[in-house]
């Protein structure tokens, strides 16, 4: 990938793959918030008070910041989760299913005193948890690999399964609900099941670095690996990674199941770091936007890092917006997916570049005027 | 079930049906020219509430269905520049098109709260009152609101559209080969450019149907609740057919009409089970059906005038 960039696009290497990596995104993202402001100024309110005060909301004392780092937890999990998919090409949208699964997991181990030491206790919560996520990821994997069920359609509707089935076990005669409650809910998690609580008077769990420490070894596993040269080439050229002797039925099926385990310990972290309960809507809108968060970072491990702390920074931003300025919270919604139709639809994309290069035969025929337009393959 | 729960649900499955159809149909035009219009979920939720909104401020629903179209228009004009013209991938173009009508129903629904528990203008059924009380074609038919004759006479004619006339031969031909449909002179661009503005069109009547049709209020949070992935399947499992894709979505609507009786019928099985009921028959459905649908041969393909 890197030597067709830098000798089709822009010669000088470095630049031309800081270039192509990171300028469409930030224009992109830049696009994005200028429409947004444009958005609040029709609402009525100044868009750079309406900034300012998102700015604030997450950037303006220690605590705020806390909560940046609370919100990016369960985002870089499922953002790495689906930009491996996007490396391999196939699109694991059921976030929120797998983070269900994972809830489900680490409470069927979480609610009853096991008397383990908390150490024992929480590794085991968060594994089952990526146990359940995995399993699920199964379903979907398997139905695209083997049965060609498209896979945006199938993990979408087994998210819906997924919400109903975390409903039906919180409900009140199963094991795990709580007696008497109005809506239901798990029990609390036991204390030893809880993950620690990292600073003082906030809500700060180890989450977020445990995310970024996972973004980091994706980016090892996917470059530097033969599971990961698998998976690249399988989303390149899904033909030639066949010829050359990948299974690749197997290999999206592994890595479906993969998104789904890392979907599914984000939401055994979400549960024992935050929640603390199980209950049905404790994810609403992760999966879209861990979408967003893959997408911005051009399904690169290290992008996902950088687009978790713009999404989180927007939506914790965003509530101290709504309450200073009285723009409704969902706004920031409507900016990221500004942000992220204008990445995709601005500026140069990769298909064509990669086809010109990919096609000795073709390679004859094009010229420089080829490198713009062009379709997205790989976002 | 009793002979009234019968006939109750056969009533609902058609009026839950109603909406699912609407929104196959415009779906089924765009796919077969090879575009996915995945945006169709956010465009019904846009729809739906474009629907209420101006039904409850005009009183009129000649009038909320005209403007609902419009917003159709609109969307679909959108989906198709960045998925036609800007040649992006179609998936991401509609999953952030369904985050955007999210983000954007959510945030003008709290302005407009006011109107959160009062019902509007409703749909009015086709026929007249004498007609309703006929034994067994009442309940099932000439009770029905407009909206539902309209989805069930609608994919015949779509049917006549794509099969029997010039330019469904053309939609047709850019879905499975866009170079040769190019070569004989067809404006490829442009026949992709209508059948996603169609399909936009068709997904914000369904979203109006759902809400003006059946429900009569608008629910925060995404009330459409994956209806447009039903779409997307039932498009799947009926075969890129308009009347087979109609069947589909009924046997889909089936199951939530189902659903909904059953909750209420106070059954063994808890209520949760009952919900999952039409999720997990599309599921089952998509895997059984799938391998035996043509594919439109650039389904989900980028078109671009300069490949040969």
């Amino acid at each position: 990938m890197k030597t067709i960039k830098e000798s089709k696009f822009i010669r000088v290497p470095f630049i031309g793959e800081l270039f192509l990596g990171g300028a469409r995104p930030i224009l992109g993202i830049v696009l994005g918030l200028l429409a947004g402001g444009v958005l609040i100024a029709i609402s009525g309110v100044n868009p750079l008070t309406a900034y300012w005060a998102m700015m604030q909301g997450a950037f303006g004392n220690l605590q705020s910041f806390t909560n940046v780092l609370v919100r990016s937890s369960p985002l870089l999990l499922g953002g790495i989760g689906v930009a491996l998919g996007i490396k391999a090409g196939v699109w694991n949208t059921g976030v929120e299913g797998y983070m269900y699964l994972g809830a489900i997991g680490a409470a069927v181990v979480g609610i009853p005193a096991l008397s383990l030491p908390p150490v024992v206790h929480i590794i085991l919560t968060l594994i089952v948890g990526m146990v359940f996520g995995a399993i699920w990821g199964l379903i979907p994997g398997y139905l695209r690999a083997y049965r060609g069920v498209n896979e945006v359609t199938a993990t979408i509707m087994l998210n819906y399964v997924a919400m109903y089935l975390t409903n039906w076990l919180v409900s009140e005669p199963q094991p795990l609900a709580e007696f008497g409650s109005f809506y239901p809910m798990s029990k609390l998690l036991q204390e030893s099941a809880q993950l620690p609580i990292l600073m003082r008077g906030t809500s700060l769990h180890p989450g977020a670095f445990i995310g970024i420490v996972i973004c980091l070894l994706f980016h090892f596993v996917l470059f530097y690996t033969p599971f990961g040269f698998r998976t690249r080439m399988l989303g390149a050229n899904p033909n030639a990674a066949r010829y050359s002797g990948v299974n690749t039925n197997k290999q999206i099926v592994l890595i479906m199941m993969s998104g789904a385990m890392l979907g599914g310990l984000a939401g055994a972290i979400e549960v024992t770091g935050l929640k603390l309960r199980v209950y049905m809507d404790f994810v609403s809108g992760v999966g879209y936007e861990s979408v967003a968060v893959a997408l911005l970072a051009g399904g690169n491990p290290l992008g996902v890092i950088a687009a978790t702390f713009f999404l989180a920074f927007l939506k914790v931003g965003g509530t101290t917006m709504s309450i200073q300025t009285g723009i409704g919270a969902p706004m920031t919604d409507v900016i990221i997916a500004l942000c992220v139709l204008f990445v995709i639809g601005v500026g140069v994309s990769e298909r064509r570049r990669l086809e010109n290069v990919h096609d000795v035969d073709k390679t004859e025929t094009t010229d420089a005027s080829d490198i713009k337009g062009g379709e997205e393959n790989v976002v | 079930m009793s002979y009234d729960m019968l006939i109750s649900w056969i009533q609902a499955t058609l009026r839950w049906s109603a909406p699912l159809i609407l929104v196959s149909i415009g779906e089924v035009f765009s796919e077969r020219s090879g575009i996915i219009n995945m945006g169709i979920e956010g465009i019904m939720l846009s729809g739906a509430l474009c629907g209420i909104a101006i039904s409850f401020f005009t009183g009129s629903v000649l009038l909320s269905v005209l403007i609902t179209m419009l917003l159709g228009v609109i969307m679909g004009i959108i989906v198709a520049f960045l998925t036609v013209s800007r040649r992006t991938n179609q998936v991401v173009t509609g999953l952030m098109i369904n985050m955007l009508a999210m983000g954007g129903t959510n945030l003008l629904f709290a302005l407009l709260s006011e109107s959160r528990h009062t019902r509007v203008t409703t749909m009015p059924p086709l026929f007249p009152e004498s007609w309703h009380g006929i034994p067994l074609i009442g309940p099932i038919l000439t009770q029905q609101p407009v909206s539902t004759w309209i989805a069930l006479i609608l994919p015949f004619l779509a049917g006549i559209v794509l099969y029997k006339t010039n330019w469904g031969l053309n939609v047709r031909a850019i879905g499975d080969h866009p170079q040769a449909a190019a070569t004989a002179g067809i404006s490829v661009i442009k026949i992709k450019y209508q059948t996603v503005i169609i399909s936009g069109i068709f997904a914000a009547l369904g979203g109006c149907v759902l809400t003006l049709g059946e429900v009569g209020y608008f629910a925060s949070g995404g009330m459409t609740a994956g209806r447009g992935f039903i779409v997307l399947a039932a498009v799947v499992v009926g075969g890129w057919d308009p009347v087979r894709t109609a069947l589909a979505c009924l046997v889909f609507g089936a199951a939530d009409a189902a659903q909904l009786r059953f909750q209420a019928m106070d059954s063994v099985v808890p209520y949760q089970f009952l919900q999952m009921l039409p999720y997990l028959a599309t599921v089952i459905a998509l895997t059984i059906m799938v391998k035996y649908s043509r594919v439109p041969k650039t389904w989900g393909a980028a078109y671009d005038q300069r490949d040969i």
